[in-house]
């Protein structure tokens, strides 16, 4: 019996080894393999004539991106869908009249050189454009002025009709924030290569449209058909015939395996990359790109490692860069990214209305120390070791100026801060924490999306700051993204914010906290803060700040405009020249980083995120090595 | 026996009503699609979003209104579609992520149930053995053993002998399967992880009740008439003691099958655990409701197949 018994535990293991045996292979055949479904050949495929003399020394190999978050469809406006993974895979497939490079400047993309602004002293302004020579799709048709025309006209498509969104239940509009789009009053195409465009009045941000051009010549020449087809066919990126929708950028769609990964392939008919980030001229040299969706980030990390991927891009965290800034094997590339972190305060908080008090926040937090705890060991000097001073500017923007530090906030100041609580009227408690006579304990509820390990580190430090200038912080965040619903701009919350605090209910939350998206045109802010737009939930009121925002707007000459914009921060993270300022608390700038495999590829793209453009922007310069 | 099936069937009506009545009120009431998203895109047309609110009837009350009308189609095969994988068919999706969690699940419960048998009666049979020392100790660190920890040291032995020798027997993560052997490559991993913690468990249940039996009276007696203890353990022994260990099997394959969520996370393995951790997170309600539906249809028909199995390891028990 003895003998049997060894028998079936000796089987199961055998099967084990069976298993194993199975599956060996050498490191060597991973590194380029063609993936599942994939129409990317492998390593030994076919060679290409694409890039530049001497720069694709290797034109084999499909990219491996190992990444958390897989899009519901590739439809940037649908209403499922407006995460920053689908904006990233579209990245690579489809060129707009303007890029941003890693600066955070527009560059022209499309376009053969920069637009014409003229003003028409009727308060019209008209831009003329020129298309580069010679562009096509990646099926080989011309990309035209009439395609920048078809995009416009498909953006604005209303029914036949004449029914729009509000009017026709059935009918969504391609893409749904259309501010600069809405205020053009003519389009004109003068030549296959040239159009003009004409605002009814100046709109600072019309660098930021036609991000992406849509190929007219697949789509119907009726623009609200088109419009309908597009809101269909752009979900799973196929034609009816299922054929992929033509590309203008590097990549081409190629085919999605939902729950496993979405494949592109090489566009052997790019135009070309003119961003001045970007090494190679010409096409990619990889063969493709396969974005698998790997949801835990220590398993991407593994991934890397063990050749499966070639590159991720993830959230930074310290394990991310104890794992891999310190292996040759890997580069970690980081650049500062356009998203920063904010405290936002509610100006009808029985406390924080007390402009003393909100003064008081802002001089006990100590941005240098959540930086030190967050970053700076990580990335050194890619960021101000004194955190963010700016809403509308970003530290690696030239227009960047540190208003908040200017007014000495943020430095952690505890004895300035408990002075403006004393002078507020508040006196200090056996437990350290200030009271006020009428108002109470000064605890103030922080809140954010929970679950955010990051966002929740930086609370519980700046917690402990507040803590020791007499505010009791209390933690108060909410899973995922119902806590925006719940907190900040929940229905009570807005009506609150919108009525001067006589409606709604005010005690909904106190400070929020979490990250916004900065750019090259940083007008778009001004939402948030003025006093009629609904997005504000700050209860931050001012006619000077709506008035010079709208100014800021119209200014046509670029210095101009980025110093009003500058002037705009100062009345909302500073007390400003009402005196009624000082809601909003920038904490930190967030780098973008990336990590890729220098075992696997010869040459790398450069950190591209300065727009949260993600790493296919620069596509075209992975190369594999051997 | 055909009457009690179909009496047990008819049992659990209720109790799937019960079951998708709790997890439909508490998924609704766990935010709405439409406010989180509004919340986030401060740019958005608000009217967009009527038609999500159409899609799940977010307009009217949750209970009964919008259960009973989710129940509805859900009687009539119509499970809804998925927001979060552009309105696709949940049917659809259950199918093909049924399908894959499947190709970890059977292999691994087949494993679990051969290796709590084969620890489980030879640790009993040894008892205070060394061996029987070395299964239990083994044992006591996988119940121990974090899945999520035990699957990230998987992978990271895996970069460590690649990085060390240069072979990779394994895929770190992702599901390959143009061929067998990337099954295996890319399956092993997963399956291990799977076993590990259900082994370590079964094999304790199995260890004990082969332990009770082995020292019953019927067994003695078996012995004393001098038949070889091979066949007084597997012929006589075994049936019995299998009695406490099929209830376990009927819950840990039921739970295989409806996902296994952190190894199907952590092996980036597009199976129903993982898609139903995806839905969560995305609020997406249908999607939701049909992993939830199916996990409650497998654990109510291996438990039912439980009780009728009870029937054949011991004919003593009756149905009737």
């Amino acid at each position: 019996m003895k003998r049997n018994n060894w028998r079936l535990i000796a089987m199961l293991a055998a099967l084990f080894t069976v298993l194993a045996a199975c599956g060996g292979t050498t490191e060597e055949t991973d590194a380029p393999a063609t993936t599942a479904g994939s129409t990317a050949t492998t390593a030994a495929g076919t060679a290409t004539t694409a890039g530049p003399e001497g720069y694709c020394t290797n034109s084999t190999g499909t990219l491996v991106w190992a990444h958390e978050q897989e899009p519901p469809d590739m439809h940037l406006d649908d209403p499922n869908n407006n995460l920053t993974t689908t904006a990233w895979a579209r990245q690579a497939l489809w060129d707009g009249l303007h890029g941003i490079s890693s600066a955070t400047v527009y560059f022209p993309e499309l376009l053969a050189e920069d637009a014409v602004v003229t003003e028409n002293g009727d308060g019209t302004v008209t831009a003329s454009f020129k298309l580069r020579d010679g562009l096509v799709w990646s099926d080989g048709d011309d990309l035209t002025a009439d395609d920048v025309k078809f995009t416009f006209d498909v953006i604005m498509a209303t029914t036949a009709d004449g029914d729009d969104e509000d009017t026709d239940p059935d009918f969504v509009y391609l893409i749904g924030d259309r501010t600069g789009y809405d205020t053009i009053t003519d389009f004109s195409v003068t030549s296959p290569t040239e159009f003009s465009i004409t605002w009814s009045e100046f709109f600072a941000g019309w660098k930021a449209t036609f991000a992406e051009i849509f190929p007219s010549h697949v789509f119907s020449a009726d623009a609200a058909t088109a419009a309908a087809e597009m809101n269909d066919q752009l979900r799973e990126f196929k034609l009816p015939n299922g054929d992929p929708i033509p590309s203008s950028g590097p990549m081409v769609f190629s085919s999605w395996e939902r729950g496993i990964q979405m494949n592109l392939v090489r566009n052997d008919n790019y135009n070309g990359n003119v961003s001045p980030d970007a090494q190679n001229r010409g096409v990619a040299c990889v063969e493709g790109v396969t974005i698998r969706y790997v949801t835990d980030t220590d398993a991407q990390i593994n991934a890397l490692k063990a050749n499966e991927a070639q590159i991720i891009m993830t959230q930074p965290q310290l394990a991310f860069g104890d794992e891999l800034a310190t292996d040759p094997n890997f580069t970690v590339a980081a650049s500062a990214g356009p998203v920063f972190e904010h405290w936002g305060l509610n100006v009808f908080n029985v406390h924080l209305s007390d402009p003393l008090v909100r003064e008081a926040v802002a001089l006990a937090m100590d941005k240098a120390q959540v930086m030190e705890s967050l970053y700076t060991p990580l990335f050194g000097d890619l960021l101000p070791g004194e955190g963010l001073g700016n809403t509308y500017w970003l530290s690696n923007q030239p227009q960047y100026e540190n208003h908040s530090g200017d007014a000495g906030y943020g430095l952690g100041d505890a004895a300035a801060a408990s002075a403006k609580l004393e002078e507020a009227g508040y006196t200090k408690n056996a437990d350290g924490i200030y009271e006020h006579p009428d108002k109470g304990v000064l605890s103030l509820r922080v809140g954010t999306t929970g679950g955010n390990a990051l966002r929740e580190l930086q609370q519980q430090i700046i917690q402990a700051q507040m803590k020791a200038a007499g505010i009791d912080i209390v933690i108060d965040n909410v899973p995922g993204g119902a806590y925006f619903g719940e907190r900040p701009f929940s229905e009570a919350a807005l009506e609150c914010a919108g009525s001067g605090g006589t409606a709604g209910d005010c005690t909904v939350w106190d400070i929020t906290q979490f990250a916004w998206v900065g750019g090259p045109w940083p007008g778009g802010q001004s939402a948030s803060y003025r006093s009629s737009s609904g997005n504000n939930p700050y209860g931050f009121a001012s006619e000077a700040f709506d008035a010079r925002a709208t100014e800021c707007d119209a200014t046509i000459d670029d210095a101009e405009r980025d110093a009003c914009y500058n002037e705009l921060d100062t009345y909302v993270t500073t007390l400003g020249p009402d005196g009624n300022g000082l809601v909003m608390l920038p904490l930190t700038q967030k780098p973008s980083f990336f990590g890729y495999s220098n075992a696997s590829l010869a040459k790398g793209a450069v950190a591209p995120d300065a727009n949260s453009a993600g790493p296919l922007v620069n596509v075209v310069d992975y190369m594999f090595s051997g | 026996m055909l009457i009690y099936a179909v009496r047990r069937i008819i049992a659990t009506i209720p109790l799937v009503l019960a079951a998708t009545s709790i997890v439909f009120v508490l998924t609704s009431l766990g935010g709405d699609p439409v406010t989180a998203k509004l919340a986030t895109c401060t740019t958005c047309d608000a009217s967009a979003y009527q038609r999500l609110i159409d899609l799940y009837e977010l307009d009217k009350p949750i209970y009964p209104q919008r259960y009973l009308s989710w129940l509805t189609d859900a009687v009539s095969g119509d499970l809804g579609v998925s927001l979060t994988q552009g309105e696709r068919p949940v049917k659809d999706i259950l199918i093909e992520r049924g399908k894959n969690t499947f190709m970890i699940a059977i292999p691994a419960f087949l494993l679990i149930a051969a290796g709590a048998v084969a620890f489980g009666v030879y640790s009993a049979v040894r008892q205070y053995s060394i061996s029987d020392y070395v299964i239990t100790g083994a044992s006591f660190i996988g119940i121990s053993m974090p899945t999520f920890f035990f699957g990230l040291l998987l992978q990271f032995f895996v970069v460590y002998w690649l990085q060390k020798t240069g072979q990779k027997f394994f895929y770190t993560s992702g599901i390959h399967i143009d061929t067998f052997t990337e099954y295996i490559k890319s399956a092993s991993l997963p399956i291990m992880t799977l076993i590990l913690v259900s082994l370590a468990g079964e094999s304790r249940f199995q260890r004990a009740a082969t332990l009770e039996v082995i020292n019953s009276d019927y067994i003695r007696t078996a012995r004393a008439k001098g038949l070889p203890e091979r066949t007084v353990i597997f012929k006589h022994a075994l049936r019995n003691a299998l009695i406490p260990l099929v209830t376990v099997w009927a819950l840990d394959f039921a739970a295989l099958l409806s996902g296994a969520v952190v190894t199907e996370t952590i092996f980036a393995w597009p199976g129903l655990g993982r898609e139903l951790i995806s839905a969560t997170f995305a609020q997406d309600l249908d999607l939701m409701m049909g992993v939830t539906v199916v996990a409650i249809f497998l654990t109510v028909s291996f438990n039912l197949i439980a009780d009728l199995l009870y029937g054949v390891l011991d004919p003593r028990i009756r149905f009737d």
